[in-house]
């Protein structure tokens, strides 16, 4: 096997000619255009922004280089989605030992608002089906970003009682948004 | 069990910090991702910090100026670069390769593959015909061919194990019934067909072989050693 007539450096991927592809002129204008869909992807499903921030680094870090630039944009960006998974599955292998959420193989467009996220109407369902305290205290809590003091004083009972409460309203919660009953 | 991790991890989650890591049971994992989904369901998604978008910008900038030159110059060979990137990224191509496998469409199929008759060649032992059951891809090597041999319809059918590539010797991934190439990741299907590949240009499908089935002995054409 000699290696001197392999093309080296990174390598395009490609499988079947495109037809008629419309693709990005540089790297730079494959971050422009996905960055932001990318953070969001991954921020619906970390909860936070240090590990979004991280993570979207990661993919795009590890996703440009091998990157080909006649790809397609709908290639490229099944492309990020496809390394988005792969290091999201890895983060939460390493930090966890198990996978907590997951980033799945969908029909709609990578960019699209419900390929990013579904949680609002997830939670949405689920708060819905809680009783009114515990929808209280998570929509204060988790949506609102209130402090325990402003939600206990709200809702007219103790700090103690406010966190009990958040504790078990999370668990219900859980409960049902993993298909259970309440 | 271990409900102090989980409430730290919650505790962080509603602060903005950076959760630390335990190692939940179900029941925590599931409460984890509600946790995580109620703080992904707030109003006004943002589309990222523009300060942390721009640093980024400068990074990848650095890479691509630096790490990654269109051209290398070097004596970086494709090994070099799979080492250089990361495993997340060597993942994700094969996830791609996998997605590929689905879009691609027959039509695009290159020329049908040849088959292969030596000139000078005899008929050689491969495989005692119970060897090779339906269902099974029966690996052989005579030195001068080395391929595989399988039943179709009971029939034997062989197909060269030599990548059209660049000549690396094929391996047969049984659960996924696939061919593949350890030097650049191409693919056959059991019939020779390429499934997935990352060149520039398609290679050619696996050649065929001339095979036989006498007494008990499936046989293949092949050059003398």
């Amino acid at each position: 096997m000699g290696a001197q007539n392999e093309p080296v450096g990174p390598r395009p991927l490609r499988a079947v000619p495109d037809s008629g592809f419309s693709g990005y002129p540089d790297w730079e204008a494959v971050y422009r255009d996905n960055a932001s869909w990318v953070y969001r992807t991954l921020f619906a499903r970390v909860g936070n922004r240090a590990d979004a921030e991280d993570l979207t680094a990661e993919v795009f870090l590890a996703a440009l280089r091998p990157l080909r630039l006649t790809a397609s944009v709908g290639e490229v960006r099944a492309y990020l989605r496809a390394t988005a998974r792969t290091v999201l599955a890895a983060h939460w292998r390493e930090a966890m030992g198990r996978e907590i959420t997951s980033i799945d193989d969908i029909e709609q467009p990578p960019d699209s608002e419900e390929a990013i996220s579904t949680a609002p109407q997830r939670v949405a369902k689920v708060l819905d089906s809680l009783p009114d305290r515990y929808r209280q205290i998570l929509e204060m809590r988790f949506l609102q970003s209130n402090s325990i003091k402003e939600s206990a004083a709200e809702l007219g009972i103790s700090v103690a009682n406010a966190k009990v409460l958040q504790h078990r309203a999370l668990r219900l919660a859980a409960q049902v948004n993993e298909g259970g009953q309440p | 069990m271990n409900a102090r991790g989980l409430r730290r991890y919650v505790d962080d989650l509603l602060r903005g910090r950076r959760p630390r890591a335990f190692a939940p049971d179900d029941f925590e994992a599931a409460q984890i991702r509600t946790a995580i989904e109620l703080r992904a369901a707030r109003q006004g998604p943002d589309a990222g910090d523009e300060e942390f978008l721009t640093d980024l910008r400068r990074r990848l900038a650095a890479q691509a100026d630096g790490t990654s030159p269109p051209v290398a110059k070097s004596g970086a060979t494709r090994r070099n670069v799979i080492v250089g990137t990361s495993a997340a990224a060597a993942a994700a191509v094969t996830a791609v390769a996998v997605d590929r496998a689905v879009m691609g469409s027959p039509a695009e199929a290159p020329a049908v593959a040849g088959q292969l008759t030596p000139n000078d060649g005899r008929w050689q032992r491969v495989a005692a015909s119970s060897d090779v059951p339906d269902g099974t891809m029966h690996p052989f090597d005579l030195g001068s061919v080395t391929g595989f041999v399988r039943r179709v319809d009971g029939k034997p059918r062989a197909i060269s194990g030599v990548c059209t590539h660049q000549g690396c010797r094929l391996w047969f991934d049984a659960p996924d019934d696939t061919l593949r190439c350890p030097c650049h990741t191409t693919s056959f299907s059991p019939t020779g067909q390429v499934l997935t590949h990352q060149l520039p240009i398609a290679p050619k499908p696996l050649p065929t072989l001339m095979v036989r089935e006498v007494n008990g002995v499936i046989e293949v054409f092949a050059p003398p050693v």
